[in-house]
């Protein structure tokens, strides 16, 4: 069973954040709700000026803080490393929100899928066909686009990422390029005083 | 600046970010549940029937009040029984619904007396238990989490436990005033007046400790800090807190005459401090940056 996870290449990543908006396309996400996001700092000064792109998702970590501390276990782990939300099982009450180190959970509130992603109140038929998946008062996240992964398919943060800066694959094959960058440019993972062993990689 | 291009400008960016998912119905229930609890307890010591029954009533409708008002599903909230051995949330749920039961009972066993000994110390001991874990389950709930360097600290479950008995024993005092137990028994109510001052004493080192801690911690615990003492956050911190709710409460209880009046003014202000203690610890969580990982990179 393949234990998926993804590398960000730094060098890469111009923030355009195609990413972003792939993602909100393929999950019909509502006004106010990211699974993934490119932040963005500028530091220095003219005319040594940079700025830092970090695309940042959730991590589906090996020791996931989110499942351990959600009271109902409608956050769980899949054999293949996704940690997904049940949302039949999900009471709301924010524990996984506050135990998520990365800040990549959001609550969906009513108002967000009445709000329309104009503005308006008024909902276009592409929201009204995605939006029947959320359940208000439930807890939204990244699943690494499982159904395209169960498909064969990359993530659409992936296939839409106009640099290849998101690399996708199998962490437990030693043959796949994300092991291979992994081991190559002595990758990192997000905030590892946390202790949650994420399965993303960020290199430079 | 249009409301979309305003919430890309907090959302793309880098830095600390304050979480927003407990908040004012999380922080009452919470204060509920450890002023509660800490009067059952306290009042169970005493064998004070008024106190265990308001305790009780406490728990039982302001924190699992607040829980409910707080849940995005409560008609689900039965489900977060069924994580007890890794989640404190679940172990809070036991722990409120095995008072419940054994609280009423023990209370009811106080008042009528129709149990066998033997039977009625059990009762006694599993209903003090579940008031025990009610009183500091909280602070490891926030502990629990190293997202937020303000709650990821040792002494978030001390700080729990400290102020419920604190709450337990100021509220005993002065609902048990004009009791037997109390009134009369002077050296009863100075051992508890004392206790009162030096439970504040320890309150106010274990909540510096634990902002000396967050500061030191993280750049999402210096936030939090920050947060606390410099912006808007400190004109209620500071004076109501720190100010009224600790230092007040613990001169009032030394040095005003003796009194009901007093002890009343003293629970008033160490309630109205705790809970926006509560509150401001809830709002002052903040999620360290990605960028501290960020900032490692070179190019």
């Amino acid at each position: 069973m393949a234990k998926w996870g993804m590398v960000f290449d730094l060098r890469r990543c111009i923030g355009c954040n195609a990413c972003s908006v792939a993602c909100k396309q393929e999950n019909s996400l509502p006004y106010g709700v990211f699974f993934t996001r490119t932040v963005s700092e500028e530091t220095g000064e003219f005319p040594h000026a940079s700025r830092v792109y970090i695309p940042t998702i959730c991590n589906h970590c090996e020791d996931a803080p989110c499942e351990r501390v959600c009271p109902t276990g409608a956050t769980s782990t899949r054999a293949d490393g996704i940690v997904m939300v049940d949302k039949e099982k999900c009471i709301g009450c924010g524990s996984c929100i506050v135990a998520c180190p990365y800040d990549q959970r959001t609550m969906v509130e009513p108002e967000m899928l009445e709000k329309g992603l104009f503005g308006t109140g008024k909902l276009t038929p592409f929201e009204q066909q995605g939006y029947a998946r959320f359940t208000p008062g439930t807890v939204v996240k990244c699943t690494f686009c499982h159904e395209r992964v169960d498909a064969g398919l990359d993530p659409a943060c992936v296939s839409t990422c106009p640099t290849n800066a998101r690399i996708f694959g199998d962490l437990d094959d030693p043959e796949s390029k994300v092991r291979r960058l992994i081991q190559e440019h002595r990758a990192k993972q997000p905030l590892p005083e946390k202790n949650t062993n994420p399965r993303v990689f960020y290199i430079d | 600046m249009s409301r979309h291009s305003h919430a890309a400008d907090d959302d793309f960016k880098v830095g600390t970010r304050q979480q927003t998912a407990w908040g004012t119905h999380m922080a009452t229930a919470f204060f509920f549940g450890e002023a509660g609890a800490g009067l059952f307890l306290v009042a169970q010591f005493f064998d004070f029937a008024l106190g265990m029954a308001v305790g009780l009533l406490m728990v039982v409708i302001g924190k699992g009040g607040g829980h409910l008002v707080h849940l995005g599903k409560p008609s689900r909230g039965w489900r977060a029984f069924t994580k007890i051995g890794s989640s404190w949330v679940s172990r809070g749920l036991a722990a409120i619904v095995v008072l419940s039961v054994f609280g009423a009972l023990h209370l009811w066993q106080s008042l009528h007396g129709v149990l066998p000994a033997p039977l009625a110390w059990l009762v006694a001991g599993i209903a003090g238990a579940a008031a025990m874990v009610i009183m500091v389950y909280q602070g490891f709930a926030m502990s629990h989490s190293s997202a937020i360097s303000l709650w990821s600290s040792g002494l978030m479950p001390i700080t729990s436990l400290v102020f419920a008995l604190l709450n337990g024993v100021l509220l005993t005092i002065v609902l048990g005033y004009n009791e037997a137990f109390l009134a009369g028994h002077a050296d009863t109510l100075r051992m508890l007046e004392a206790a009162v001052v030096v439970l504040i004493l320890l309150g106010l080192v274990t909540i510096l400790s634990m902002l000396n801690a967050a500061r030191y911690g993280s750049e999402g615990g210096r936030e939090s800090v920050r947060l606390l003492l410099r912006t808007d956050f400190a004109a209620t911190f500071v004076p109501l807190v720190i100010g009224v709710g600790m230092v007040a409460a613990a001169v009032l209880t030394a040095f005003a005459p003796k009194g009901l009046p007093t002890m009343i003014a003293v629970l008033a202000a160490e309630l109205t401090g705790y809970y926006a203690f509560r509150i401001l610890v809830f709002k002052a969580g903040t999620y360290d940056p990605v960028m501290k990982f960020g900032r490692s990179f070179t190019h």
